[in-house]
């Protein structure tokens, strides 16, 4: 019975670190590199103070269009990340349009901003429509 | 000191020169002109801090931003 319970208690404590060790693992695995971490900072330096507030809060950012003013948000991402939003700010429609050559998420989402608050109708022009979930 | 920076796989490039210098001017109106020729387009911040779309080179221009062509994804 005693050893039982020894066996018991050692299997516990194994189960504890190896579950520590996971989570390590995990955080260690999921972090952001360098280049992610770079494309954040350049992305936060040229929000405004709105956006950059919605996007520490939200993870995503809004712009108005600069053709048809237009509400779009900007989900953290690299892809699939743009919706148009309605008056009420309901997703309307998705469109996606990204860089031609591959750049971490925060230099996407930078490049969508200016984009959109810069040369609306050209951005829509290159991008697909998808309908929002 | 004025800065392009350079959107790429690395996160961006950025170069710093100093305005006052005309060799520093003249290459980084250069790269200016290499890369909008390469499809990039560069954007500036105004005083209100809105960005605009520049397609010339502005030597004025403390920190101007590249960023490849868009296409659909």
């Amino acid at each position: 019975m005693k050893l039982l319970r020894i066996a018991d208690d050692q299997s516990g404590r194994l189960l504890a670190a190896c579950s520590r060790w996971a989570r390590a693992f995990h955080d260690w695995y999921q972090r952001p590199g360098t280049r992610e971490l770079r494309g954040r900072k350049l992305l936060r330096e040229w929000l405004s103070s709105e956006q950059l507030a919605q996007y520490d809060a939200h993870n995503y950012f809004e712009v108005t269009g600069c053709h048809t003013g237009t509400r779009y948000r900007i989900h953290h991402g690299m892809g699939t990340n743009v919706y148009e939003l309605d008056d009420a700010g309901r997703p309307r429609a998705g469109w996606c349009f990204v860089p031609k050559d591959y750049l971490v998420a925060g230099d996407v989402m930078l490049a969508q901003k200016v984009a959109l608050e810069t040369d609306e109708r050209g951005a829509l022009a290159v991008a697909n429509n998808f309908t929002p979930r | 000191m004025s800065t392009q920076i350079v959107m790429d796989h690395n996160g961006d490039t950025r170069h710093n020169f100093d305005a006052k210098d005309t060799e520093a001017l003249l290459k980084a109106e250069r790269r200016f002109k290499a890369l909008t020729g390469a499809g990039f387009t560069a954007a500036t911040r105004g005083a209100d801090g809105e960005p605009a779309v520049t397609r010339t080179f502005d030597p004025t221009a403390e920190v101007t931003l590249f960023f490849p062509r868009l296409v659909g994804g």
